[in-house]
């Protein structure tokens, strides 16, 4: 009776947790142990830059082999640049303990955005941090879909943008990996986090 | 969508802003037009040279003859969400008459028949270079660039049709 009872509950908090986490973001297609590079084949990204670097680099697109075959990745998404948790929080995360990423032998620490090359370029001066991490755009949103990470922010006026997340990559292969219940939150996916995990 | 010409009347759409208590803002473009003398000027994107260096520090200048011959109103249009145009349009800290709006997933540029495939440089669906001259919602002038340069779209260019 008391089984009955208890399984019976069980299964409805677990029918709500699911119901709840659907609702507020659908399953990465990514998640340890998965290859980021044939999750995401052919696709890649803008690396920021201005619209001189752009042209006498031709507009070149870095493809996602380049970025993490045969290195020590940690990427990190946000939703948008120059919006808040994103400017104030996330990525600040990353710049003031780039010294540890370094020490535990990372090649890039990464900050992918769906926005352009020079909006990402332009942001990541303002944020002081173009010298200290690298900044990417996914301006078409083709990296965030392949991997399942993309998220319509529509009601909040952005549009088709992406899930807050992080990664922790070597040659490809997907080591730790955390995304938040809601983009607006900043719980699993910053510096502090990560680092336990490499 | 055919590009706005003159004679035609201002099409009527939404964009984005935040306010000067920095809420986020849906405007309709009728509201801020209808019986008014307005100048619409577009850019393909925030935070590119020749619009950050040239085609919108061109209006802040003349923002004052502009209003001096009437015009109620100067607004700068892009494809960007209102982040990226708030923080845009605080790199101009000298400008007090030109006002920024997102116009976010390009639907009104759609509307106005000027949007421009800028995806091999990085950018997507942007909108042409263009302004625009608006006396009460019908197009008085209609400055549309066919490429990337800076010809006919300025403020000088507007002024010369007032």
């Amino acid at each position: 009776m008391a089984t009955n009872i208890l399984r019976r509950a069980a299964s409805s908090v677990m029918r709500e947790t699911l119901l709840t986490g659907m609702l507020r973001r659908s399953y990465a297609s990514v998640a340890v142990g998965s290859d980021i590079v044939s999750a995401a084949p052919g696709v890649s990204l803008q690396k920021a830059r201005s619209w001189d670097e752009g042209v006498s680099s031709k507009f070149s697109t870095t493809s996602v082999k380049d970025i993490f075959k045969g290195k020590k990745v940690v990427i990190f998404g946000l939703p948008g640049a120059y919006t808040g948790v994103c400017s104030q929080q996330h990525v600040p995360s990353y710049t003031k303990n780039i010294e540890k990423f370094k020490a535990k032998g990372i090649d890039s620490v990464i900050c992918v955005a769906v926005n352009d090359p020079f909006v990402m370029n332009a942001w990541a001066e303002k944020l002081q941090a173009k010298d200290v991490i690298e900044f990417y755009g996914d301006f078409d949103g083709s990296f965030h879909k392949s991997l399942e990470l993309g998220k319509d922010l529509s009601a909040a006026l952005l549009g088709p943008r992406s899930e807050r997340w992080s990664a922790y990559v070597v040659d490809g292969k997907v080591k730790a990996f955390n995304v938040e219940g809601a983009p607006s939150d900043f719980k699993v996916s910053g510096a502090e986090v990560i680092l336990e995990q490499i | 969508m055919a590009p706005i010409a003159v004679g035609d009347v201002l099409p009527d759409g939404t964009l984005s802003c935040f306010d000067a208590e920095d809420k986020l803002q849906q405007v309709s473009v009728h509201s801020l037009a209808a019986g008014k003398k307005v100048v619409i000027f577009g850019v393909p994107g925030a935070f590119t040279p020749t619009c950050s260096l040239k085609h919108v520090p061109g209006f802040i200048e003349k923002a004052g003859e502009l209003k001096s011959n009437g015009v109620d109103e100067i607004i700068c249009i892009s494809v960007n969400d209102p982040f990226v145009m708030k923080a845009w349009a605080k790199t101009y800290p000298e400008n007090k008459d030109v006002k920024f709006l997102a116009d976010g997933s390009a639907t009104y540029t759609h509307a106005l028949g000027l949007e421009l495939d800028l995806g091999e440089k990085g950018l997507g669906t942007r909108s042409r270079r263009f302004a625009l001259l608006v006396e009460d919602l019908k197009v008085k002038a209609a400055n549309v660039e066919s490429g990337g340069e800076f010809t006919v779209s300025g403020a000088d260019d507007i002024l010369k049709a007032l």
